[in-house]
């Protein structure tokens, strides 16, 4: 295999991988506020995704309104669920929240389906899909915007939590609940933020991705791989997400050079056994002691 | 003394449905009877050790595929031994996945399950000499000796004699000394390692176990259906047994039974509205969890618990025992 072509296969790994690591961050930032997961992360996206669709497709707006579109359906929905049931359940346990958030997928996915269909859908892309000649190396402009889009949103993220008032907060409460609330941080902000900051996180995810995978109901299963991607980097950690997403994406795309073809969809999942069982604290996880 | 009575009245129901019910239901009995030994399972591992799993159609799977194998290749196998067989095989490698993943917990643990599904999945497709891929298998009829089991009659009746036996060890395991273990694991494991439970010697007999129960329950499935195919156990089938579980109580081998068979029930009566299908459970799960967390196990015990009080009962056991 040539240089050229390989260079080729990990630049469009990096592109998958940038998608698995906002879907990463995402479960990340409510896994840190909240220290549940979000099974749903992956059919939210999907939900907003057919919504940007729709407001594409129906009102005719413009791609970058139709995405504000999405953005705010998707914060939307999280406040709304975040409010109408997690808020209910607060003290629950994770395996809860786990639950709460497995039927919630439940819903969003056979609601998609009822209101748009379970077919595929191509879906409007920011950028052109002739490849652009680096030399020899021939690179499709989809996958080199979706990495830089990635990249933005990361540092805005990384800023945000830096040096805003609400990502302090949440880094607050990350590191100690009940601390950051005597010092008078209100915790339910926190987690109706952290819902909604990763709903947005990933109906941008959704817009970028849709154009290469197709816009489908089945979209939603994509929270596999960015769970996979978190944990790959240490799960908690969002530099460790993001480089586990990342990693992840490579891997998948590298996988079928060398192993029988059959085994490509099976990757994410390999890798994530594989990890949980050698090295459950990712790469840059650390492995937390738990108080009795 | 009515509970018993019921009791006796369910097992005569049992015993004599095919003659009652349309041949239809006697098949649809089956299904129920297969769910509720592959919720028993489940329930064993997740409501009993708090050890959840997203993959258990994986381990039906393997029940499925490894009873039918068995009957292709060597059709003499009396059908009571196959279904042994399917179990053991299920069991190892239950065990071969479970070891490893006594390092994980919570999220993780779930997680990796459900990646298991995934995997096994996979590699029936991908194993196609062996399990003629996505063409799918048609499992020969099971015998018992030189009786062959080709009615649905009598496929009920072996689903009803297994899931039984199961039913009743299942019992007697909850209220052994195991299954005291399991449970003090599921409230606090360093409580019960401190208290001299060999924690993960439990666990992972909750693992083999449950496999066990779940790769049986594929082997009736196997010839209770008589075709087999990969997309048949795919992710959605384990959440099904996870709205059983969370639905019929978790830690309770009668709510098993019981979300076994709402869940079974009303899979086949939504078969119509396909579309529907997952909103109606998703809609279960977040319902029981925010109003109903015992499941109907749970809703059960404390509609009894009313009746006795307001009958002059011991009232003061409704705010003890919740």
């Amino acid at each position: 295999m040539t240089t050229a072509a390989l260079i080729h296969v990990v630049v469009s790994g990096l592109a998958t991988g940038s998608i698995y690591a906002l879907m990463a961050l995402s479960l990340v930032i409510v896994y840190n506020a909240t220290r549940t997961l979000n099974f749903a992360q992956g059919e939210m996206l999907m939900v907003s995704t057919f919504v940007a669709w729709s407001a594409q497709r129906l009102l005719g707006l413009p791609l970058l309104a139709a995405l504000v579109v999405a953005v705010l359906a998707a914060a939307l929905l999280a406040l709304v669920f975040e409010r109408l049931v997690i808020r209910r359940a607060i003290g629950a346990t994770h395996w809860d929240v786990l639950i709460l958030t497995l039927g919630l997928s439940l819903m969003l996915r056979a609601g998609a389906g009822i209101i748009w269909s379970h077919d595929e859908f191509p879906f409007p892309s920011f950028f052109s899909n002739r490849p652009i000649a680096f030399g020899p190396v021939r690179l499709a402009p989809a996958s080199l915007g979706i990495i830089g889009a990635s990249l933005v949103l990361m540092l805005a993220l990384a800023a945000l939590f830096r040096w805003t008032r609400l990502g302090r907060a949440m880094r607050a409460v990350a590191q100690n609940q009940r601390a950051a609330r005597l010092m008078g941080i209100s915790v339910e902000r926190v987690y109706a933020g952290a819902w909604v900051l990763a709903a947005v996180v990933g109906a941008i995810a959704g817009v970028l991705v849709a154009p290469v995978i197709f816009l489908s109901s089945k979209m939603g299963l994509v929270v596999i791989n960015g769970f996979t991607a978190a944990v790959l980097g240490g799960f908690g950690s969002m530099p460790g997400a993001v480089i586990g997403g990342m990693l992840l994406g490579v891997l998948e795309n590298l996988a079928p050079l060398y192993l029988p073809s059959g085994i490509r969809y099976s990757v994410p999942f390999l890798v994530l056994i594989a990890i949980l069982l050698v090295r459950p604290a990712g790469l840059l996880g650390r492995v937390e002691r738990r108080k009795v | 003394m009515r509970s018993k009575a019921a009791l006796v009245g369910l097992v005569a129901l049992l015993v004599v449905w095919p003659w009652v019910a349309p041949r239809y239901f006697v098949f649809l009995a089956s299904l129920v009877l297969v769910n509720a030994v592959v919720a028993i399972g489940l329930n064993l591992l997740s409501g009993f050790t708090n050890q959840l799993s997203f993959g258990h159609a994986g381990f039906l799977a393997i029940g499925a595929y490894a009873a039918a194998l068995i009957t292709l290749h060597a059709p003499a196998v009396p059908v009571v031994v196959t279904l042994a067989l399917a179990g053991l095989v299920t069991a190892v490698v239950g065990l071969a996945f479970g070891v490893p993943c006594l390092r994980l917990s919570g999220l993780y643990l779930a997680m990796a399950t459900l990646a298991f599904g995934f995997v096994i999945v996979e590699a029936i497709l991908n194993l196609d000499a062996l399990t003629r891929g996505a063409d799918g298998l048609s499992v020969p009829v099971a015998r018992l000796g030189a009786w062959p089991l080709a009615s649905d009659t009598a496929r009920y009746y072996l689903a009803l004699a297994v899931t039984a036996v199961l039913v009743a060890a299942a019992i007697n395991l909850t209220r052994s000394r195991v299954g005291r273990a399991f449970l003090a694991i599921r409230e606090s494991e360093i409580a019960a390692q401190a208290s001299g439970v060999p924690v993960a010697l439990y666990k992972t007999l909750a693992f083999g176990l449950s496999a066990f129960y779940t790769g049986v329950a594929g082997g009736l499935f196997a010839f209770l259906v008589g075709f087999l195919s990969p997309d048949a156990f795919d992710v959605f089938l384990s959440v099904d047994f996870v709205v059983m579980i969370i639905l019929g109580g978790l830690g309770s081998v009668p709510g098993s039974i019981a979300g076994a068979a709402v869940v079974t029930v009303l899979n086949d009566g939504l078969a119509a509205f396909q579309n529907y299908r997952p909103l109606i459970f998703g809609a279960i799960l977040i319902a029981c969890m925010l109003f109903m967390p015992g499941g109907i196990t749970g809703a059960v015990r404390a509609l009894a618990r009313r009746l006795t009080a307001s009958s002059g009962g011991r009232s003061c056991a409704s705010s003890s025992a919740a």
